[in-house]
């Protein structure tokens, strides 16, 4: 059985294209990741390049949610959040690195590229990179950290903004990333913020040394420089705190489901070791002992729940008729708890298996571990979580001060 | 300025060199581990960077000959009256700055204890052994060959399944034992050991506590093979491998101390094993809180350094309650390995209990308080740079070996409720 008919997944709210496109990004987790590691297990890395190579460009998921009329697939209606639930669960079955770029980069589309809202400027600014063959897009996101100020500010001009940031901290991708969605201060204007979409090669980025991380093999971390950076105005795809907050919505989302991805993997390692282990001495098979099987049995809880929790908040985000748009404060907080949750639910159940499987739990060859890791490191994107329930109880207690 | 001395240790117990031997240990970690630490990930299979640091602690400061006795060059802690806190602070601090090392050193008198404690001293194989450790600079391991490919830790789970699952086999022949088998992941196997000890069965399938032998088998013995260490996500120090016995001879005096009494003392082994990794915890958690204090001075959220935020200083209340308790906790139970008089022998079923319930308290404790740190640290928490994810990974293994959390809570629950099934 696959993980659709044994986890809950709300059937109903998937299209025949979300089944469909969740069977064959399987199939590249299988054939492009996972039946590859131990092969590739002394240069992981070197691995990805062509998976990734493979999923933006080939099979083409970096288009899949840009209009038709910039070179896109045309999947651009806001129940695209179901779809791209369903394919983040699969690409982070085999790789949570490359799940998180694909989540920052349907994040940085959402705000653009949605049916009724569609931003020709900057759909047209953006179009090479994103439906174009060469590269692909890798879209690194610069957001507060600590839920505080934004790490960069920018100043209006003459057709576009000046862009300033010392030393910025991204999610991920500060050293390969080669779009950057710069979450600015704006001054001088009454929107406050605004997220800025930066290519790469601008003139005045400048990355910092690499920097070595817990996990998420597929990103090449380090802070970037942000020197006096010229942006057209077409590359604004978000002004004013609610648009920012809906881009960080769909982060949140492709957050969760990047997650759940990770508890199908280590689901399926663990089931492996409850069906072959033996304790106890001759006879005594894993799965059959009352002590394990709870233990195993919270995993599986942690994986339902988590995945039930997502595909609902992708339900929330696919109907903007119905509960608001993303960055509505509602929203907003609800994918908020709902990324953290999922999070450290994630966490909960990765730690758990692992406490199963003992010393096969942290050997690389298991590949255990590496969900783990993984799942740990993305949850730093999330920032901390005391923090986060400051914004939780702002909305439901209406605190003013906090 | 606060710093980790000031986590309440007590000092009615502690030996006259407890001070001075752990600022040994501590000047050491601060000039040979810490600047070097980042890199061991990626030195995990030739230790270029982490043997000049072995090198120092246990072959030219000695270390690795405090458990022999005096007039056999080491340093007598297996007579003292001091050999539990003193291994606890010796640990704690090696810990402090990478557990791998601290779980490498702490493993080289692992199987020792078995022949150097008292009241169990076997004086024959310390003069045998003892010029191993003793008559050189250079750093000598040692590995307690345990674990079984077919059972894992069901080894150490003597209580229910009695040394019948053990397929190492050790069979006299006139006066040598011919030993055969596989064994997986000791400490300081995958190529380093100088030392194991084995443990075999002398009658496969039986429960009979006469069967179990431990037996000592110097690594260059012919027919003892040691595989290539195993990649894990932490403790790059640490070197596991699986090692082969084909019919490798050693002499009959060779096991520890016979029929009955092997598996006897061999608990003792155990209970040592939750010691030491009670103060592996420990150690890293006082890093923990050392790199967690300048991160939560140093970053400011809304103007203000984030530990005066109220929610943040109490997840930090939180992570320094629990770094005291455990180290309470753990000098405890140190001190009843120290007063057998008062606690019990250090091989009874109820002093292996109580230390498997505070070692996998601990660990849970510290998974938990560690993770929060990388939370409360956002996108540097899992930046090696800051080392608290580094203290993560290497927790995540204390806590998994030794059989892991469930055989702790089968012990636990099979001494304090009399379970007669478990």
């Amino acid at each position: 059985m696959g993980e659709h008919d044994i986890f809950p997944c709300l059937r109903e709210w998937m299209s025949e294209m979300d089944v469909s496109l969740a069977e064959n990004l399987r199939r590249w987790a299988e054939n492009e990741v996972m039946a590859k590691r131990l092969e590739l297990k002394e240069d992981y890395q070197a691995l990805l390049e062509p998976a990734i190579h493979k999923l933006f460009l080939e099979i083409g998921l970096q288009r899949l949610l840009w209009p038709e009329e910039h070179g896109g697939d045309g999947h651009n209606t806001p129940a695209a959040a179901l779809t791209v639930t369903a394919a983040l669960e699969q690409v982070a079955r085999g790789d949570v690195g490359i799940a998180l770029f694909l989540s920052s980069l349907f994040a940085l589309q959402s705000a653009v590229a949605l049916e009724g809202a569609v931003n020709g400027e900057a759909c047209a600014a953006l179009q090479e990179k994103i439906a174009g063959k060469d590269a692909p897009a890798l879209v690194s996101l610069v957001l507060p950290l600590y839920r505080g100020e934004p790490q960069a500010k920018a100043k209006g001009g003459k057709g576009g903004w000046t862009v300033e940031a010392a030393s910025a901290r991204p999610l991920a991708g500060g050293g390969n990333g080669n779009l950057f969605g710069v979450l600015c201060r704006l001054e001088g204007s009454e929107d406050g913020v605004a997220l800025l979409v930066i290519p790469g090669e601008s003139k005045g980025v400048q990355r910092g040394e690499a920097l070595k991380r817990t996990g998420l093999a597929a990103d090449r971390s380090a802070a970037v420089e942000f020197a006096k950076v010229k942006v057209p105005e077409g590359m604004c795809v978000a002004r004013g705190e609610e648009a920012c907050r809906g881009v960080l919505s769909w982060l949140y989302l492709g957050i969760s489901a990047s997650n759940v991805g990770a508890l199908f993997a280590s689901y399926e390692i663990l089931r492996e070791w409850g069906d072959n282990r033996v304790i106890k001495g001759r006879g005594n098979i894993f799965k059959e002992n009352p002590l394990t099987a709870s233990v195993m049995a919270e995993v599986a809880k942690e994986t339902s729940l988590c995945r039930l929790l997502t595909w609902n908040l992708a339900r929330v985000l696919s109907d903007p008729d119905l509960y608001g748009p993303p960055g509505a404060e509602a929203n907003y907080v609800t994918a908020l708890m709902v990324a953290h949750q999922v999070s450290q639910s994630a966490e909960k159940a990765i730690n758990n298996a692992m406490e199963m499987m003992a010393s096969a739990g942290y050997a690389k060859e298991w590949n255990l571990e590496r969900y783990w890791r993984d799942v740990k490191t993305m949850q730093s994107c999330l920032g901390p979580y005391e923090l986060a329930k400051m914004d939780m109880s702002r909305y439901f207690y209406r605190a003013s001060s906090l | 300025m606060r710093t980790i001395d000031d986590f309440t240790r007590p000092l009615e117990y502690l030996s006259p060199l407890d001070d001075p031997l752990g600022m040994i240990v501590r000047e050491w970690a601060e000039t040979y581990v810490i600047p070097n630490r980042r890199r061991f990930d990626e030195d995990w299979k030739d230790h270029r960077l982490i043997e000049p640091a072995f090198k120092r602690l246990m072959g030219e400061l000695g270390l690795q000959r405090v458990l022999f006795p005096e007039d056999l060059g080491g340093w007598g802690l297996g007579r003292s009256n001091y050999a539990g806190t003193s291994s606890y602070r010796l640990f704690e601090e090696v810990a402090r700055a990478d557990s791998g090392m601290a779980v490498a050193f702490g493993v080289v008198f692992w199987p020792l204890v078995m022949i150097c404690m008292e009241p169990h001293v076997n004086r024959e194989l310390c003069e045998e052994f003892a010029p191993i450790f003793c008559s050189t600079t250079e750093p000598r391991f040692a590995a307690n060959a345990m674990t079984e490919p077919q059972g894992g830790a069901d080894i150490e789970n003597m209580e229910i399944v009695k040394g019948s699952t053990i397929q190492t086999t050790a069979v006299l022949d006139g006066d040598e034992w011919v030993i055969n088998g596989h064994k997986l992941w000791p400490t300081n196997s995958g190529g380093v050991c100088n030392l194991f000890g084995v443990v075999c069965t002398t009658n496969p399938g039986s429960e009979d506590p006469n069967d179990f032998a431990f037996i000592f088998v110097p690594a260059d013995t012919p027919g003892v093979t040691q595989g290539p260490p195993y990649e894990k996500a932490g403790m790059a120090a640490d070197k596991n491998g699986d090692i082969w016995f084909e019919n490798v001879r050693v002499p009959k005096h060779y096991r520890a101390h016979g029929p009955g009494l092997d598996l006897m003392y061999f608990k003792e082994v155990i209970t040592f094993g939750n010691l030491g990794s009670i103060a592996f915890v420990g150690g890293s958690m006082m890093n923990v809180y050392e790199r967690l204090y300048q991160f939560v001075n140093q970053e400011t959220y809304r103007g203000k350094p984030l530990k005066e935020h109220d929610a943040v200083a109490g997840v930090l209340a939180d992570i320094a309650k629990d770094i005291e308790i455990i180290r309470i906790v753990g000098y405890q139970y140190a001190r009843m390995i120290d007063r057998p008089d008062l606690y019990g022998p250090r091989w009874g079923e109820e002093m292996v209990a109580k230390g498997r319930a505070y070692k996998y308290w601990a660990c849970d404790r510290a998974m938990e308080d560690v993770g929060k740190a990388m939370n409360l640290m956002s996108l540097y928490g899992a930046d090696r740079d800051w080392d608290v994810e580094k203290h993560w990974r290497d927790l995540k293994i204390v806590q998994l070996w030794m059989g892991g959390k469930q055989l702790c809570q089968a012990e636990v629950a099979r001494w304090f409720f009399e379970c007669q099934t478990l």
